[in-house]
């Protein structure tokens, strides 16, 4: 990719390319199994769990692909971004570590541990009510009076071939494990995620890739059954907070149309539990988004009996009173 | 006299029949704690603990014979699995002890392994007595947990493994039950790098290394959190090869190890068993002693019961002042509670939980307490909740503890 602001989808090549970039910077997580859990199941579940990741989700990736790339002679008037969640603790580390400002834009009713949590990487808070104010006027004007860059959490090329990189690792590790998976499930807020893998899987492992969303906001999946970009309807509620993008990015779709087997779908209640089976099981933390790919795969969405199936956790940030309710889930 | 060989020999024969867990680097723990942290994972290891990897070792030497009879262990907890999910793969009959008061999901977890369960004795010291009894008699092997050579052996791959991954540690601390798995990494430590430092860890309501070290009789009685390493008597094979190459045994309080479990889930999204979480408990009540030097903590287990996980987690709320329990008094008349729960909403506290005391409390006919549960944001907003009900009248006091 030439442009730092290219607007045409990443291609394989991007991925790799991803992959130099983040080399020493991102963490490789490890493939994790429960072989007691496999023979109950009747099926190998393999997780990836970028809960491990810097910052706790794989949102590292796609933000440092990005800022690490931005010219020296850029760097002064640093980054800028919208996030109540995840892509914020992304940024913030990913612009410190390239030692660039970053400005996060959050909603004065975020989660104080996330506020913090995105301060402790070295970003600049900026609130906003969201009843008062428009947090793209608040980007605007700091875009205009600093100068400084935008990074978007999913609808970008350089953050979707960021996020691709976790597609490679499942390919390179599938293999030193000599394992063949047979599908792979990912979950979907934006697309980001799910597309970036889809590429890095269609150039490697060349398996199905679905994507995985709470049953209230299945955008994706809705969208691919009907061909094109389907919104999430008013109202629609669901504990998986990182999946709350209200329509599946552009670019991304473009993506996801090709390349994705199709979408699954969870009930709240079924992310808690598999949150549950990651905790006892897997003795990772999940927060419910990212553990709707889990949850698709326990509760068989569709036929996986003596397949491999690899699942994407892709981040671990939940308060305790949310783990305490998975926790409390009948078994 | 168990030597390096043994240990390289235990990995070649583990090969392919336990996991080779992932040695991680922690930025997270390194930036709390100033030393600079490394997990080894045996919580991911298969059945939960680096338990299988001794029994593998120990079952993989019996004879035909010996394999045909059977084997004996007692265990309520990670040896009972690394015994049962081995025997029933290698084809062996296994039967557990456990004290009678064992919990129902324990038996059955070992029973699903296909392991035969016999509930007897007090505690797990007089389970085994009764199991090494019974080997005697059936003429079946008795696997110890840990005061074995082949156990040994098979637990120091684990530390094996880790200085291949991380060669250039300065500590290694590894939590210290019967000695089995500290054993092992001092042996495969040594070795490795003779100025490598090995220390142990234990919890203080079982101190036996630590008191051998001393040369006290062994104490120790209660529940711990840390019920993986609850080991009254120090092993007989181990206590003088850890006298050997360790200086020291540290010692942590339950706080602490309730602490570092709590930590782990949120700094490090893991899932850490009590016994597994002491090394972290270690460098969290000491962090002096490890400041700048690259460390490694042996995560041994991961098998918590999710009620312990899930107030383990909770508490963790209340220390840090996220939820907090107040007792407020007030004149008993209409408005009174309106007005509280006005100040507290005012101040940007959640309540959760209302009880109102009137009936059963010694308090005058026209007064009430009322205890409430609120979430906060931490200590010093409570304290600024509680200052705005004293200001207005409302004497206030806090049932939880907070730091």
């Amino acid at each position: 990719m030439d442009s730092l602001n290219s607007s045409e989808p990443p291609v394989f090549a991007d991925v790799l390319d991803a992959q130099r970039q983040l080399k020493g910077w991102a963490r490789r997580t490890p493939l994790l199994e429960n072989t007691i859990l496999n023979e109950k199941l009747g099926f190998r579940l393999v997780v990836k769990p970028e809960c491990l990741q810097r910052t706790g989700s794989f949102k590292f990736r796609g933000a440092f692909n990005k800022i690490s790339r931005i010219p020296e002679d850029m760097r002064a008037n640093g980054v800028v971004a919208f996030s109540s969640g995840n892509h914020a603790q992304g940024v913030a580390a990913s612009a410190t570590l390239m030692g660039m400002k970053s400005t996060i834009i959050m909603p004065k009713d975020a989660p104080k541990a996330k506020i913090e949590n995105t301060r402790a990487l070295g970003g600049t808070v900026v609130l906003f009510d969201r009843l008062t104010e428009s947090r793209e006027e608040i980007g605007e004007r700091l875009q205009k009076e600093q100068g400084a860059i935008l990074v978007k959490p999913y609808d970008e090329p350089l953050i979707i071939a960021g996020q691709g990189t976790i597609g490679l690792e499942i390919a390179e590790q599938s293999a030193e494990m000599d394992m063949k998976p047979d599908v792979v499930m990912v979950p979907a807020g934006g697309g980001g995620l799910v597309s970036g893998t889809a590429l890095a899987i269609s150039g490697t492992l060349a398996c199905p890739v679905y994507s995985a969303e709470p049953a209230t906001y299945d955008d994706h999946k809705r969208s691919l059954e009907a061909g094109s970009r389907q919104p999430v309807p008013d109202g629609a509620v669901s504990i998986c907070d990182a999946l709350l993008a209200p329509i599946p990015g552009e670019l991304t779709f473009s993506l996801n149309s090709r390349l994705l087997a199709g979408g699954l779908s969870v009930s709240d209640d079924e992310a808690l539990m598999a949150m549950k089976t990651a905790m006892l099981s897997l003795k990772i933390v999940v927060e419910p988004g990212g553990a709707v790919a889990l949850a698709s795969a326990l509760t068989q969405k569709i036929d996986l009996q003596g397949k491999t199936v690899v699942v994407v956790c892709s981040g671990g940030n939940a308060d305790p009173e949310m783990l305490a309710r998975a926790l409390s889930m009948p078994s | 006299m168990i030597d390096i060989d043994d240990i390289y020999k235990a990995r070649d024969l583990l090969s392919g029949q336990v996991l080779r867990t992932p040695a991680i680097a922690s930025p997270g723990l390194s930036k709390l704690t100033g030393a600079d942290i490394y997990l080894k994972l045996e919580n991911q290891q298969v059945t939960g603990s680096f338990k299988v990897r001794g029994s593998y070792v120990r079952m993989a030497a019996l004879s035909d014979a010996e394999r045909k009879a059977g084997v004996i262990a007692a265990s309520a907890g990670n040896h009972a699995q690394g015994v049962g999910y081995h025997a029933e793969k290698l084809g062996i009959p296994a039967t557990i002890y456990m004290p009678s008061n064992t919990p129902f999901t324990k038996v059955a977890r070992t029973e699903a392994l296909g392991a035969k369960v016999i509930l007897e004795g007090e505690t797990v010291a007089e389970s085994r007595i009764l199991a090494m009894q019974a080997a005697g008699d059936e003429g079946k092997v008795f696997i110890h947990p840990y005061d074995d050579p082949h156990v040994i052996a098979g637990q120091g791959t684990a530390t094996l493994e880790f200085l291949e991954d991380v060669p250039d540690f300065d500590a290694v601390i590894v939590p210290i039950g019967g000695g089995g798995l500290a054993s092992g990494c001092c042996i495969a430590a040594r070795a490795h790098n003779p100025d490598l430092e090995v220390v142990g860890a234990q919890a203080d309501a079982y101190p036996s290394m630590h008191q051998a070290f001393k040369g006290q009789p062994p104490h120790g009685k209660g529940a711990t959190i840390a019920d993986g390493i609850a080991v009254k008597e120090p092993g007989e094979l181990t206590t003088p090869i850890l006298k050997e190459h360790m200086k020291d045994v540290a010692v942590v309080t339950e706080a602490d190890i309730e602490r570092a479990v709590q930590i782990m889930v949120d700094v490090q999204r893991l899932i850490v068993e009590g016994s597994g979480a002491v090394p972290l408990a270690v460098v969290l009540a000491d962090p002096e002693r490890f400041k700048g030097r690259k460390v490694g903590l042996m995560i041994s287990g991961g098998n918590i019961d999710s009620r312990l996980l899930s107030s383990v987690l909770m508490r963790g709320l209340i220390r840090d002042g996220r939820l907090a329990k107040l007792r407020i008094s007030l004149i008993d008349m209409p408005g009174a509670l309106a007005a509280v729960a006005g100040i507290i909403g005012g101040k940007g506290g959640n309540i959760v939980d209302v009880m109102h005391q009137r009936m059963f409390r010694d308090v005058p006919v026209k007064e009430a307490d009322v205890d409430i549960a609120i979430e906060t944001l931490d200590a010093d907003h409570v304290r600024e909740i509680m200052e705005a009900l004293e200001s207005e009248g409302f004497g206030t006091r806090l049932l939880s503890d907070m730091r």
